[in-house]
């Protein structure tokens, strides 16, 4: 189809030298499709700048402290034989290094300090006056500065206005009478239509967004591409025609929406509503007075709970006597679910991507290593995968969560680092399994045999040679991995003990815990609506998995399509 | 390769996997900033009590000096590779771990040999079905409830089914039904009585007395269920592929050409072939129960291996910790061993096609 089209939009330019062009002179010889689909992605992102600035700043930061945090822990481990052994001076190197300092409470290499993505470091140093500034030019330091700059990016990049805000659609209002209009509300309306005014817009907002970038690869096809088919073609066609991958998209599109817009989505905020509720204040109308009081938000969620008995219960799609809309209902302590719900999407979000990438990682050196080199570089992989899959899993994420309590680590973005860390050292095998067939089959390839005889840089071969053929199967199996490492993150904080993500930030698996008591009375919403959303999502994740596969290798199809059934042939 | 050598091959490789796994959990519980003294004592100990805790748990010498690492590394390896492992100190306090173990497993066992049975019955036949009947909406139905059925977490599904039992939800009746049991707790006095003495021909001999043994798996079989289900999807799963497979294959039509029953064509070539992929598939269900154990028998208030587990974490408990997580593993590398041996007698093929 698209042969007819870019061939009568630059039929001179594709005749002469149209293969040499780079892609700058390519669009340069025709901008029109370019500005065009550029002008309206300038918008949308302008929109929305503010929101989608600071939430790749946060996301930055995570990186920043994130892989500091790792080589924090890891010179700790190479320090610890020197410490046995008494080696003060080379101890002393590494704790410069490192940016360490001791204190009458014990060594403080404190990254959690960073880590906690709501305030500035610096800031928190002088309030808990426990210690000074790390040695200048630490690792410490670098990580302290680095993440302020940040986070003093994060504020700023907050202040710019953008359009799908809470202030500019605000559902938190209060009764001017019994029957009175809605006061503070957008338009007058109630909170529950003004809230969903505003998670609607979002949801447009994003699939609006979500659907022009996907236009920006139909533009450079029709418009720019030199070739007229490549293989790529056929995968995204394939994948067109899949139905239920699309399916798992689509959800996990919408999970990942909810966890980037979820100060926006929520009726309320989980900072004013979970977090500090005795620094905010709700207005409402009380009847017995017959007029307008304001209480702590505290207060008010006190009189709010869900614990199944009598009148206590506030369930899903109704108002509360503070005149606040609860989408889902309240949990326990009356705090509101939807809330808790979109803050929790975030961590999970955090704490599976973190895993996987380090998991990836490792499963995609080792497989590429012992695909190139054999004999007993596979022979140790080999050992080294089975040994991490026979130690039980989710056993061994308990254990290390225990022995790490208290320990600054566990303390990293309310733990969720932790999980991450352990998940991504654990379940490499998981995916190594996968990507090991594939990467021995293109170690045999000729082109490698010619990369070799080429005298080209081993990494380099790896890099480019071999790594794109595997990274398709990463994609698959990591997509399917994500959605263990969200029920076992929320699983741990089930269990709680200090054991998970830390409370008070929210996670899936808290309410369920608080909930399991009130399942068949009136407040059953607290442990059903969190387990149904875990199903939906980790369902949706081995959709997508199930899509991808069926789209860069329609030979699986027929071997393992438990859900391609439901997908029919493209 | 000869198949018999390719078992060979993997009995010698479990030697260093699990020294190596072993090594692992060493290094998490001795190397990690686990404290067992703060774990018994709390934080205000008596130093006197303290010492003679370390010196107990093989941490320092008779004379206060500490052991270095490598050697409490070669005592730990040699501890459990001898089955001696040592004492517990926070569950149970000075109680053998053996002992400690021993009393669980009961339980344990039977909660997990039920979640395999119900896996079993429940998803091959399921799976079987929607793979000879395939794309009706039968087949939909399967496919789907199983999809979904893996995705549900065990602790919520446990939650659920829990409170819609035993807090007079609306499957209230399961528990008055036939026989009054419990759900929630340790089915202890049924599982003792299993066995009855019966006088035949003049000889006690031990019989299964049917009513407690009803009572006992009525009562363990809500949890069994809930421990099952991901494996449950996953045979559904696998089955249905491998069925569609095997009934597409030339040898199935060649068969049909040469006028073979219907039925014997599904029974001696269709199942056979399709066991195939699924045999690991039901011996990774081991796997999965070890780690849902401990979920489920925290909710379900089942006083097993799980829960001894959970307790012994929670209270740094060291040696227990070793010594499960040795027990575990070893079983789990037993069961891959066995996998090998009864791959390579269902399917000739293996150990030739790896060369």
């Amino acid at each position: 189809m698209s042969t007819t089209t870019a061939a009568e939009d630059a039929p001179s330019a594709r005749r002469s030298e149209g293969e040499d062009l780079t892609l700058r002179e390519r669009i340069a010889a025709n901008p029109r499709p370019a500005l065009t689909w550029g002008a309206v992605f300038a918008l949308l992102v302008a929109l929305e700048f503010g929101a989608l600035a600071s939430g790749l700043i946060v996301l930055t930061r995570t990186a920043v402290v994130g892989i500091t945090a790792v080589i924090q822990v890891a010179l700790e481990a190479l320090r610890a034989p020197f410490e046995a052994l008494g080696l003060e001076p080379v101890v002393g190197i590494v704790n410069d290094v490192l940016g360490v300092w001791e204190t009458s409470q014990g060594r403080f290499p404190v990254t959690s300090e960073a880590g906690d993505i709501s305030r500035d470091t610096v800031g928190k140093i002088a309030e808990s006056k426990r210690h000074d500034a790390p040695k200048t030019f630490s690792l410490l330091w670098v990580q302290y500065q680095l993440s302020d700059f940040l986070f003093g990016l994060q504020h700023f990049t907050e202040s710019v206005p953008t359009l799908l805000n809470r202030e500019v659609i605000p559902n938190q209002g209060f009764k001017t009478g019994p029957a009175g209009p809605w006061k503070n509300t957008f338009l007058g309306l109630e909170p529950a239509a003004a809230w969903a005014v505003r998670a609607t817009l979002v949801y447009v907002y994003a699939f609006l967004t979500m659907f022009w970038v996907f236009k920006a690869y139909n533009v450079y096809r029709e418009h720019y591409r030199v070739a007229d088919w490549t293989p790529r073609d056929d995968v995204v066609d394939r994948l067109r025609g899949h139905r239920w991958g699309q399916f798992g998209f689509v959800v996990v599109f919408m999970f990942v929406t909810m966890a980037v817009f979820a100060p926006t989505l929520g009726p309320t905020t989980a900072e004013a509503n979970i977090e500090s509720t005795y620094q905010n204040e709700v207005q409402y109308f009380d009847s017995e007075s017959g007029q307008v009081e304001e209480v702590f938000v505290g207060q008010a969620n006190a009189g709010a709970k869900s614990k199944g008995q009598g009148d206590q219960n506030v369930g899903p799609l109704s108002y509360d006597d503070y005149g606040r809309y609860h989408p889902f209902g309240t949990d326990v302590n009356g705090q509101d679910l939807f809330t808790f719900m979109v803050a929790g999407s975030r961590i999970s979000l955090f704490v599976g991507l973190i895993a996987i990438g380090l998991s990836a990682f490792v499963a995609a050196t080792l497989s590429l290593l012992s695909a190139y080199y054999k004999g007993l570089v596979d022979l140790a992989t080999v050992i080294a995968a089975d040994s991490v899959i026979a130690l039980p899993q989710f056993l061994i994420l308990i254990m290390v969560s225990v022995a790490f309590q208290g320990h600054w680590l566990s303390r990293v973005y309310s733990g969720g680092m932790l999980i991450a860390l352990v998940f991504g050292l654990s379940g490499w095998p998981f995916l190594w399994r996968a990507v090991r067939g594939p990467s021995f089959q293109v170690a045999e390839e000729e082109w490698i045999d010619a990369a070799k005889s080429f005298g080209q840089r081993v990494p380099v071969t790896m890099r480019k040679h071999m790594l794109p053929y595997i990274l398709g199967y990463l994609l698959v199996y990591g997509s399917m991995s994500l959605g263990g490492i969200i029920i076992a993150t929320s699983a741990l904080s089930f269990l709680g003990n200090g054991l998970g993500i830390n409370p008070p930030t929210p996670e899936w698996g808290r309410a369920i815990a608080a909930g399991r008591n009130y399942v068949s009375t009136q407040s059953w919403h607290i442990a059903t609506i969190p387990g149904v959303m875990i199903v939906l999502v980790v369902t949706a994740f081995n959709a997508l998995g199930d899509g991808i596969r069926d789209a860069i290798d329609p030979e699986s199809e027929g071997a393992e399509g438990g859900g391609a059934a439901a997908g029919g042939g493209g | 390769m000869s198949r018999w050598s390719y078992v060979l091959k993997r009995l010698v490789l479990a030697v260093p996997v699990l020294v190596f796994a072993l090594t692992v959990t060493f290094m998490i519980l001795y190397l990690g900033p686990l404290d067992p003294v703060t774990a018994v004592f709390g934080q205000e100990y008596n130093p006197s009590d303290a010492l003679q805790l370390r010196k107990d748990l093989g941490l320092v010498r008779a004379d206060g000096s500490p052991v270095p690492l490598w050697e409490q590394y070669i005592d730990f390896m040699v501890r459990l590779f001898t089955f001696n492992f040592g004492q517990s100190w926070v569950v149970a306090s000075e109680v053998s771990v053996s002992t400690l173990i021993w009393n669980k497993v009961l339980p344990t066992v039977w909660l997990g040999f039920w979640s395999v049975i119900v896996a079993l019955v429940v998803g091959l036949p399921l799976g079987f079905y929607a793979g000879l009947n395939p794309n009706t909406g039968g087949d939909y139905l399967a496919s789907f409830g199983g999809i979904v059925w893996r995705a549900m977490p065990n602790f919520w599904l446990a939650v659920i089914l829990a409170g819609a039992i035993s807090q007079g939800g609306f499957l209230e009746g399961y528990r008055t039904w036939i026989i009054e049991t419990q759900v929630i707790g340790t089915p202890r006095g049924t599982l003792e009585t299993l066995l009855m003495d019966v006088e035949l021909l003049g000889i006690a001999m031990p019989m299964v007395d049917p009513t407690n043994f009803f009572a006992a798996v009525k009562w363990i079989l809500p949890a069994a269920l809930v421990l099952g289900s991901s494996s449950m999807g996953n045979e559904m799963r696998i089955g249905r592929t491998a069925v569609l497979e095997t009934i597409n294959s030339n040898y199935v039509e060649t068969a049909r050409a040469k006028g073979v029953s219907s039925w014997k064509i599904v029974s001696k070539h269709v199942f056979r072939n399709a066991m195939v992929p699924l045999l690991p598939v039901i011996m990774g269900e081991f796997y999965l129960l070890i780690g849902g154990s401990v979920l489920v028998e925290l909710i379900f208030n089942i006083n097993g291996l799980g829960r001894l587990f959970i307790s012994a974490a929670f209270g740094a408990d060291v040696t227990v910790l070793g010594a499960l997580l040795f027990i575990f593993v070893t079983m789990t590398l037993v069961f891959n061993i066995i996998q090998d041996i009864l791959y390579t007698m269902i399917d000739p093929r293996v150990g030739y096609e790896s060369e």
